[in-house]
């Protein structure tokens, strides 16, 4: 199947790289991630040839938003992204929705109003973040991404009961006596 | 009377009695849409009226139709005649209709949803097939009803207790069998008159010996009724959790509110034949759909002590307040012959499903209350009842009891003719102790007050969302969730909103002070909102976070008849773009909400009055800080409240709610 190549979020959006760019998955999960990838988009092909109602269609990059076609009347488009932009993968379940193609976001098509769809997105160097995407309407799902070297900053950080020095030992209930 | 082929064909007439009303007026013959016409019962038979023609002439039209919602939930217009589309009312409509579930997406095919104890009646499409379902069910023949009605209630015995239970069962039948031995009494029934003082243990050995009975006949019932599901299994003459969960779904099918348990409504409903519950399901779906076409909120629940109020009309004469739900609903069932189950069943055997797509009824209403107008001067008064501000644990963690002889109520009142008419009275919540977590991630209790004094409503909201301020427990607002094969956490959307499980129910009304001199509103969180948490607000242990609190459907008939009788303009979805994270483990959750909900705003607002209450216990005000649980380590003494948590200028987008 071919994939249609529609649009990308902002052209220049995020382009200064992180320090963890490049660090993105390692080439074997990425290749398991291609192949679930080609997958799932071959699945969604299936479902499309045969008049799947519920079909998700995942879009990617393009020029600008001026490259869109016009939106379907009974679809909506969600365009996902990670702040700081890195390539992230997509889950809705145990389907792989794509990879984000940062720093262009990744754009999923869905029948409208057909329910919310519980997102895990998943990137090299981040804790996983799972979020929600609602298909009212278009959207845009903007997710901040977070190092586990920075979780402490996040709501809900449990702050850990330091132990005493003496670890629980009780003190000496007198100096030993001295010859 | 006009009337067209083109539509839902009204079958054999049912036997009902005839309106003793008019007919509606002759109409010229014209072309008339199928859209456009209601059934009408005359004489004993069922034809079809053009339903606008039929309003005018004075005859209500009652909305059988499958996507009925009520008036809070239904497409409104603005002010320039654009629709303004509501986004829980696919899902309201879905839910009844039993083709979604709670977040919007496809039911299992041959699930149920089960709702309308959650304020989401089933459509008339689901009654249909109910009726139909259990007219060719031939399980229920082998359930002995007798045995389900020799009992008034079965007691709870809890699964880890069966043992002990049995063996004192066992040692109670030795005792009394030996003692009917030394007696010579034929029968354990002979040996408590001969040895009174024996009478009670034969009672009860009796009683415990037909609720082991019974308990058969409802487990059979139950599965007859396709109440327990594959998973968790079920222990036959154990009440597990199959067992609970089976229970507490035949309660949400019939409406019953008494906490999974085999108590006397619930004992009632399983001795009925299932029809007979069908046709109670029937009779109040069709008392909402009255009650939501007629615009009326009197319910009988204003009847106090001293019995049912009165009022003083234009004319001089004391009226006495009507019961205006039950009346109208059973004025409509008689005059459309739905007022028995056979009738009921009748008209759906009339009536194929396509019917229910559009189907209307034009009934003739009796007259509403001289004091009903487009503009009624009404007012909300809460009394918290017996208020504790002391701590309900001791420092080891022992709970004290906390007794309420006046539990906090909710009273609409209509100011007419110089007078304040009660027209509804509810129980209703006030805030308690609750857990809350602060900023060192640890959960410590914290008293959750409602607000006392002046106070007013200015926005309506249906299908609220309740932004969940960050002191609430991370454990509430999380979820496992089947996503698409995968069972994993999710954030608790369920309790977000909207939907009816959601924390403001199914819709609320704000409280707000007003601050003048063009300053925003204050607004400390406090809301009067629909709950599902019927046991918060019927149990005497039951508090909320300070909000008040009503079962949702009481809470949709409140606000429908308040917005139907006072200035309102529709503001539509409340656009927003919210998104909040949280740590859970070694997982980010991101809450991420839309929309505030469907808004309505009321101009001029309601005036509302929270009574403070009767103080009991020792403290005479309420502890503002946080306080250690027992039990619990903590890193270091209590953080300080939040100051986000307080209350805060009513921003719209911006308040955090209490629930």
């Amino acid at each position: 199947m071919s994939l249609r190549r529609i649009e990308q979020l902002r052209p220049n959006h995020g382009r200064a790289r992180g320090p963890s760019q490049g660090t993105f998955l390692p080439w074997s999960v990425a290749l398991v991630a291609s192949l679930a990838l080609a997958a799932s988009l071959g699945g969604w092909a299936a479902g499309k040839a045969s008049g799947e109602k519920n079909a998700t269609r995942q879009v990617t990059d393009g020029d600008a938003d001026a490259d869109l076609p016009a939106a379907k009347p009974d679809t909506v488009r969600i365009w996902i992204r990670t702040v700081p932009p890195r390539k992230a993968q997509v889950k809705w379940g145990r389907k792989l929705l794509g990879i984000i193609p940062a720093p262009k976001a990744l754009v999923i098509e869905r029948p409208r109003d057909s329910g919310p769809m519980d997102l895990v997105i998943r990137a090299g160097g981040f804790l996983p973040v799972h979020t929600r995407a609602y298909t009212f309407d278009d959207s845009r799902v903007s997710v901040k991404l977070t190092p586990p070297s920075q979780k402490s900053r996040l709501f809900g950080y449990k702050q850990e009961i330091v132990p005493p020095l003496d670890a629980g030992v009780p003190p000496p209930a007198a100096d030993p006596p001295k010859e | 009377m006009a009337t067209t082929a083109a539509t839902p064909s009204p079958g054999p007439a049912p036997k009902a009695p005839a309106p003793a009303t008019p007919a509606p007026e002759a109409l010229a013959p014209e072309p008339v849409h199928a859209d456009e016409l209601a059934f009408v019962i005359h004489d004993g038979k069922e034809s079809w009226t053009n339903a606008a023609a039929a309003a005018r002439s004075g005859y209500t039209i009652v909305d059988f139709s499958d996507d009925w919602t009520p008036f809070i939930f239904a497409e409104q217009k603005g002010p320039d005649g654009t629709v303004l589309h509501n986004r829980y009312r696919r899902v309201f409509i879905g839910l009844a209709n039993d083709t979604l579930d709670e977040d919007g997406e496809p039911l299992p095919a041959g699930e149920k949803n089960y709702l309308e104890l959650y304020g989401v009646p089933p459509s008339f499409g689901v009654l249909r097939e109910r009726f139909f379902a259990d007219e060719k069910q031939t399980c229920h023949a082998s359930i002995d009803q007798e045995k389900l009605q020799e009992v008034e209630t079965i007691a709870y015995v809890a699964p880890e207790k069966m043992k002990d239970e049995e063996r004192r069962m066992a040692r109670l039948r030795r005792d009394l069998e030996e003692a009917r031995r030394k007696r010579r009494a034929a029968t354990l029934a002979e040996l408590a008159e001969k040895d009174p003082p024996l009478a009670g243990k034969v009672k009860a050995y009796e009683r415990r010996m037909a609720e082991k009975e019974a308990m058969a006949e409802v487990e059979k019932r139950l599965l007859c009724e396709g109440m327990f599901k594959r998973k968790p299994r079920h222990t036959p003459g154990v009440y597990d959790d199959a067992m609970r969960l089976a229970v507490r779904r035949f309660q949400q099918k019939n409406m019953i509110y008494e906490a999974n348990y085999l108590r006397a409504k619930t004992m009632d409903a399983l001795a009925r034949q299932p029809l007979a519950n069908d046709h109670q399901a029937f009779m109040r779906v069709l008392r909402e759909r009255v009650v939501d076409a007629a615009g009326v909120v009197e319910d009988g629940s204003a009847e106090g002590k001293s019995g049912t109020p009165t009022f003083t009309s234009k004319s001089g004469k004391s009226v006495a307040l009507r019961n205006l739900v039950d009346e109208l609903t059973k004025v409509a069932a008689q005059q459309l012959g739905l007022d028995t189950q056979e009738g009921a069943f009748a008209f759906f055997k009339r009536h194929p499903a396509a019917d229910f797509r559009r189907l209307r009824a034009a009934v003739r209403l009796p007259a509403l209350p001289e004091y009903y107008a487009p503009d009624m001067d009404l007012s909300i008064v809460i009394d918290r009842g017996d208020v504790w501000y002391d701590l309900p644990w001791d420092a080891q963690g022992v709970r004290h009891a906390q007794p309420r002889r006046r539990y906090p109520s909710f009273h609409l009142y209509l100011k007419y003719q110089n007078q304040r008419i009660l027209l509804a009275r509810w129980r209703t919540t006030i805030g308690g102790w609750r857990a809350e977590q602060a900023s060192d991630g640890y959960e410590y209790f914290r008293y959750k007050g409602s607000d006392v004094g002046p106070r007013v409503i200015r926005n309506v909201v249906a299908g609220p969302v309740w932004i969940a301020p960050e002191s609430t427990p991370i454990r509430a607002l999380l979820k496992m969730k089947d996503v698409g094969g995968s069972w994993q956490r999710v954030v608790n959307y369920d309790e977000l909103g909207p939907g009816y499980l959601s924390a403001y129910g199914l819709v609320a009304g704000y409280f707000v002070q007003p601050r003048g001199h063009g300053k925003p509103d204050w607004d400390n969180g406090i809301r009067a909102h629909g709950s599902s948490d019927y046991l918060s607000i019927y149990s005497s242990e039951g508090y909320s976070h300070g909000c008040h609190r009503l079962p949702n459907h009481l809470a949709i008939r409140l606000y429908s008849f308040i917005l139907r009788h006072r200035p309102m303009s529709v503001l539509g979805d409340q656009r927003m773009s919210f998104a909040r994270q949280f740590l859970a483990g070694d997982n980010v959750f991101e809450i991420r909400l839309p929309s505030r909900g469907y808004s309505y705003l009321l101009d001029p607002p309601l005036p509302v009055e929270v009574l403070e209450g009767d103080i009991r216990g020792t403290l005479r005000t309420p502890v503002t800080t946080y306080v250690p649980k027992p039990g619990i380590e903590y890193p270091g003494p209590p953080p300080p409240v939040r100051a986000s948590d307080e209350g805060r200028a009513a921003a719209p987008g911006k308040t955090e709610g209490e629930e």
